[in-house]
């Protein structure tokens, strides 16, 4: 069977692994989108609580990621639990750092004039200090989900969702005629869902980034 | 990080999956402490490179992290097939093979992807130049077990296909970051250089290369942090490595192996992560310093 014929013959077990590989990686990006900012804004203001955060989501980084799934299945079993926090977790460093780096470079003299027109601390940060940061925040979470998309294949090994399981099953039946098939079908959806997303992004960008500041 | 001016306006010495603070568990405190001496001391006095607690606090955790394992090994209730998976030295046979595998990958990636990306730079090819990043670009969106299996069906199991597929991922950051590092060099000094008479080659060797110096050794850390990250997937295809405890515990639903193995991974990559910024600390060039 060639390629193409597997392809045709698979689609439906293909699409419905993309589109759960799709909708988790989206689903942990929006969470560590959410975490990392609020850790962002909570630290920026302080370079010893950045440093801090930024360190301990760096070490998370530094941990491979078959390593972290190996410690969170004893903790919260397999499947699903173990994919959203691991995915969660990595998804987080280039968030906060972004985030960070964005924060601190709102030239300050805007703020000073935010207060000086009597917005509120959070009128500030909601509708100055955060959209101005935006674009490096943007960035952030592009490389995450670049990222993320490859750490999903791998928590399909702990029984994730997602075209990983396309791959393992591939490596599992070495030396079938399907095996070559199973792991290009997984390794390119992966490489096109990640090239959508990187697409989607860019959309994203054009739509929300501030037009004062685009560049 | 806060001793070299350079690094923050400067793209590409890291890349943006590697971790950024060298000090891998000490927030802060190079910063602090330079700022405090600056204070205190003459401007002529350098801060010391390596501050005390960087050298010390990883290790410690380490050392707690394994004394604590091993500790809950020893009185850990352990069923045949988990004795089974760990004696006769397997563990650290795993361990051996995953600091070969990591070793023998990362001077792989640095012989091929630094002189790669010194030609790519260079003014005969420089037009190559973006396509070749264009072509790493999409080549860190493939998933690393994808690229690993492909390369398992094609080379068969074992450690090569293994090495291969290590070697091939880690290859992109590292000569994305050599790329970006050489073209972010201040031309007036490469100007200046040639207005002095020297070769193109005297220039690469005595300019170019001492100032990239730093972006080497970025390199050098994210070569080995991403290549221990890898190996663990070198168990998928035959290829050994601490990869093996792990998908033996969870095949076989035995926590103490799985357990074992992450923590040992972990320990790796921290340990690796911790000598890399080291490393990177007391090699960059005294020039490169503030205040030089």
């Amino acid at each position: 069977m060639d390629f193409w014929e597997y392809l045709g013959n698979r689609h439906e077990q293909l699409l419905m692994d993309a589109w759960q590989h799709a909708s988790a990686v989206f689903q942990c990006m929006v969470l560590a989108t959410v975490i990392g900012v609020l850790i962002g804004v909570a630290t920026y203001h302080s370079g010893w609580a950045s440093g801090l955060a930024t360190t301990g989501t760096s070490v998370i980084l530094t941990i491979p990621s078959l390593a972290l799934i190996g410690l969170l299945v004893p903790m919260v079993g397999l499947g699903v639990p173990p994919t959203v926090v691991a995915l969660t977790l990595y998804g987080l460093l280039p968030i906060v750092r972004n985030c960070v780096v964005g924060l601190r470079g709102v030239d300050p003299s805007l703020v000073d004039a935010a207060k000086g027109i009597g917005m509120s601390r959070l009128a500030r940060l909601v509708r100055v200090e955060l959209p101005l940061a935006w674009p490096p925040i943007l960035t952030g979470i592009r490389v995450s989900t670049q990222m993320l998309m490859g750490i999903a294949a791998i928590a399909a090994y702990a029984s994730g969702p997602g075209l990983g399981n396309e791959i393992f099953r591939g490596l599992g039946s070495l030396g079938s005629s399907n095996a070559l098939n199973q792991v290009l079908a997984g390794t390119l959806g992966i490489i096109v869902l990640a090239l959508l997303f990187d697409a989607a992004y860019v959309l994203v960008g054009r739509l929300t980034i501030p037009r004062g500041i685009r560049a | 990080m806060s001793d070299d001016p350079r690094s923050p306006g400067r793209p590409g010495t890291s890349t943006d999956t590697e971790p950024e603070d060298t000090s891998g568990g000490t927030p802060g405190d190079t910063s602090a402490e330079d700022t405090e001496m600056a204070e205190t001391r003459p401007a002529a006095a350098r801060p010391p490179r390596v501050t005390w607690r960087k050298l010390t606090l990883l290790p410690a955790v380490l050392v707690v992290l394994l004394l604590v394992t091993w500790l809950w090994f020893r009185q850990a209730d352990l069923d045949a097939i988990s004795r089974n998976a760990l004696s006769g030295g397997q563990v650290a046979k795993a361990l051996r093979q995953h600091v070969e595998l990591t070793v023998i990958s990362t001077f792989f990636v640095l012989v091929i992807a630094i002189p790669l990306g010194v030609l790519l730079t260079r003014p005969a090819f420089r037009r190559a130049g973006p396509v070749a990043m264009a072509f790493a670009n999409t080549g860190q969106a493939t998933p690393a077990i994808g690229l690993l299996s492909l390369l398992v069906i094609w080379l068969g199991t074992g450690r090569t296909a293994a090495l291969v597929g290590i070697i091939a991922y880690a290859v992109l950051p590292v000569l994305s970051n050599t790329i970006a590092g050489l073209k972010a060099n201040d031309p007036t000094l490469l100007e200046a250089a040639r207005g002095i008479g020297m070769s193109p080659a005297g220039v690469l060797t005595r300019v170019e290369l001492p100032l990239a110096v730093p972006l080497i050794l970025a390199g050098v850390r994210t070569a080995l942090v991403l290549n221990v990250g890898t190996a663990t997937l070198a168990t998928f295809g035959g290829g050994g490595g601490l990869g093996v405890l792990i998908t033996t515990g969870i095949t076989n639903q035995r926590m103490p192996v799985l357990v074992l193995g992450s923590i040992l991974t972990v320990a790796l990559a921290l340990l690796v992560d911790w000598l890399a910024s080291l490393a990177e600390v007391l090699l960059r060039p005294r020039g490169l310093e503030a205040g030089a």
